[in-house]
């Protein structure tokens, strides 16, 4: 009897877990949520103190009025959509680096590393390095990755595309002096988009090869028997294979992007922390859980702190969304295959 | 027998996907062990006695050590253990061995596994508002952080870890051993802590470690929690240091010595990790003994 309760109480307590999260968050930030709505998602100012500066014509020209610079002062103002921009460009670029390295290496891991017995050291090895800290990462990219993309990748990137037409976007970019748009270069200082995105797709190598590989591991022997036998090659029958376990593929993918979307410590080291739009790779950016390790410190009670809390509800959303779908994929592509998962 | 053009191309498509594949799992396991290296071999080069047994001087050039987060790294984990491990043991037992209460347990581990992937630094932001903030007020303190706060952090990620591995590992225990124990005349907890949790035993403590290597990592759940120390305390009551804030707040300031410190810090940390994976394999090896003996 006593240990129904006990059972029962603790089974609650995850569900009082997470009502709690998400009624906490909602709560906290309801301030921001009222003042805001849902244009905060497509706002890109991200004024945290009100700022006066000399008011300026249409043509760019300060206005003067009786020989005095006229000010204009300009509220606080809060909007998402630079970090999630960040968030999303990271992210995806993380994935389009680890996903074809990641699938390749499933497939290597399923067909090929068990008939050279050394399938199990290698997931022994992947899943260890799994368990490294993201902390111990991001340590590691701002020592060495940084300064590599600073010093080496990023002047030779510099020097082989900056002159094909047009890409000078890359290493340029567009701003507004008194009026006037300049060009003017992005300093390549490693600290940018690109090596986010990099030590993120480092980060979800492992979680990738290793849930396509049990995924893969899944696919019944007679499909490829099946294929083998129809006289493919190694390659088409690997193609049958991933078409096969697409669906769990794509959940394998989804649970790397939920964790690349929510990814704190290793991003924050070297994203630059800028909370800017650029299309360009090395410029400085942020991303959700990077301003929340950034501001939320240091915000003080009001309305800074209700946005953060609103970017911080906005990101639970999202990574809960892609929990679920992902689990969905995955779980059911295993169990409709019959492996004991 | 001379092959077609096609049937060439065919082959060394395949040929060429082939080593496409073998070089993205050289290059996957490649990375990961040229990082895990680099920390390593920096860290040991960084690494003293003395970093292991004094605590911050206050002096950029000679910054002393970390013996103090040391302390606070075990102490957090010990608390959030502590915490976490009987509400998802026992969150576990009620997913795996109450089928009649399917239509609550079924969404119940769905929300378990819904809450394993909640960012970390949204899980720090919850324990700000939900804990330091009211004691705060409570005890009419502008701040309140405290190892406490971050303790409960950590425990909040290691409930639904450990609620699901405890129940994957009871749903290992063959259905027989319950029905033989019931048959007996045994109550249903007799049966449970009798039969079922010593057969799940190794598995479940398995589950337990992993997780608290896990949580021994973290740094986002105790930014705004613990806060960090640079004093040497076991009252968790106080702002709370740990390997990974001092590793943080070292790596990203701007002195050159403190920059070391981090390096050796990430190799301690690195090394608890490494005890953890080998208690699991102990504890693996022992339970696969006992249930063979």
């Amino acid at each position: 009897m006593a240990l129904g309760i006990a059972c029962r109480v603790s089974g609650a307590f995850i569900a009082v877990m997470l009502i709690a999260l998400i009624s906490v968050l909602v709560y906290a930030a309801w301030p921001a949520i009222r003042q805001f709505g849902l244009g905060f998602l497509f706002s890109s100012e991200w004024r945290v103190n009100e700022i006066e500066r000399p008011l300026r014509d249409a043509a760019g020209k300060v206005v003067m009025q009786d020989g005095e610079v006229v000010m204009e002062t300009l509220a606080p103002a809060f909007g998402a959509l630079p970090v999630i921009w960040g968030t999303a460009a990271t992210a995806v670029l993380s994935l389009v680096v680890a996903v074809p390295l990641s699938l390749g290496a499933a497939l290597f891991l399923v067909r090929v590393a068990p008939k050279l017995r050394i399938a199990g050291p290698i997931s022994f090895l992947v899943e260890f390095l799994a368990a490294i800290p993201s902390l111990a990462f991001g340590v590691w990219a701002l020592f060495v990755l940084a300064p590599f993309i600073q010093n080496t990748v990023g002047p030779f990137l510099q020097r082989v595309l900056e002159p094909v037409p047009g890409l000078r976007w890359l290493f340029f970019e567009q701003v507004t002096v008194a009026g006037r748009v300049l060009e003017r270069p992005i300093p390549i200082t490693g600290r940018d988009l690109l090596s986010g995105s990099l030590i993120l797709a480092i980060m979800i190598l492992p979680i990738i090869t290793s849930i396509s590989r049990d995924v893969l591991r899944s696919v019944p022997r007679a499909q490829i028997e099946g294929t083998l036998a129809l006289g493919a090659t190694w390659w088409q029958s690997c193609i049958a294979m991933l078409r096969y376990a697409r669906s769990g593929l794509l959940g394998a993918i989804m649970l790397g992007l939920a964790r690349a979307a929510g990814e704190t410590m290793a991003i924050t080291m070297v994203i630059g922390n800028n909370n800017q739009i650029s299309p360009s790779p090395f410029a400085p950016a942020q991303t959700m859980a990077s301003l929340l390790a950034n501001e939320f410190g240091e915000a003080s009670e009001g309305m800074h702190r209700a946005a953060l809390l609103y970017v911080a509800l906005v990101l639970l959303v999202m990574s809960l969304a892609f929990n679920v779908v992902a689990r969905r994929l995955v779980v059911g592509k295993l169990a409709s295959a019959g492996s004991g998962h | 027998m001379k092959l077609s053009a096609k049937e060439t191309r065919r082959r060394a498509w395949s040929a060429g996907m082939f080593a496409l594949c073998s070089i993205s799992a050289t290059a996957i396991v490649g990375v990961l062990l040229f990082v895990a290296g680099y920390l390593v071999w920096i860290g040991i080069s960084s690494l003293s006695w003395e970093f292991l047994t004094t605590v911050p001087t206050g002096d950029v050039a000679n910054p002393g050590g970390m013996r103090h987060a040391i302390d606070g790294t075990i102490i957090l984990v010990g608390l959030a253990t502590l915490a976490g491990v009987p509400i998802g043991v026992l969150a576990g037992i009620y997913l795996s061995e109450y089928p009649e209460d399917s239509k609550v347990t079924g969404p119940l581990r769905f929300i378990a596994d819904v809450l394993t992937g909640v960012p970390s630094i949204v899980v720090g932001i919850l324990g700000y508002e939900l804990v330091v903030v009211p004691v705060a007020r409570m005890t009419n303190n502008s701040v309140s952080f405290s190892g406490y706060a971050g303790a409960a952090a950590l425990a909040f990620i290691m409930i639904p870890i450990v609620a699901r591995t405890t129940e994957e590992m009871l749903r290992l225990v063959p259905k027989s051993f319950r029905e033989g124990s019931l048959a007996l005349g045994a109550t249903r907890a007799q049966t449970i802590f009798r039969v079922v949790l010593p057969g799940a035993f190794g598995g479940i403590a398995t589950g337990v470690v992993l997780a608290m290597g896990r949580i021994a990592g973290e740094t986002a759940p105790l930014l705004f929690t613990a806060l960090g120390s640079r004093l040497l305390t076991h009252n968790p009551a106080e702002p709370f240091p740990s390997l990974t804030l001092q590793i943080y707040t070292y790596a990203t300031g701007p002195y050159p010595e403190q920059k070391r410190l981090a390096w050796a810090g990430i190799l301690v940390l690195l090394a608890m990790l490494f005890v953890v994976n080998l208690a699991i394999r102990v504890i693996a090896i022992r339970h696969a003994r006992g249930r063979l003996g």
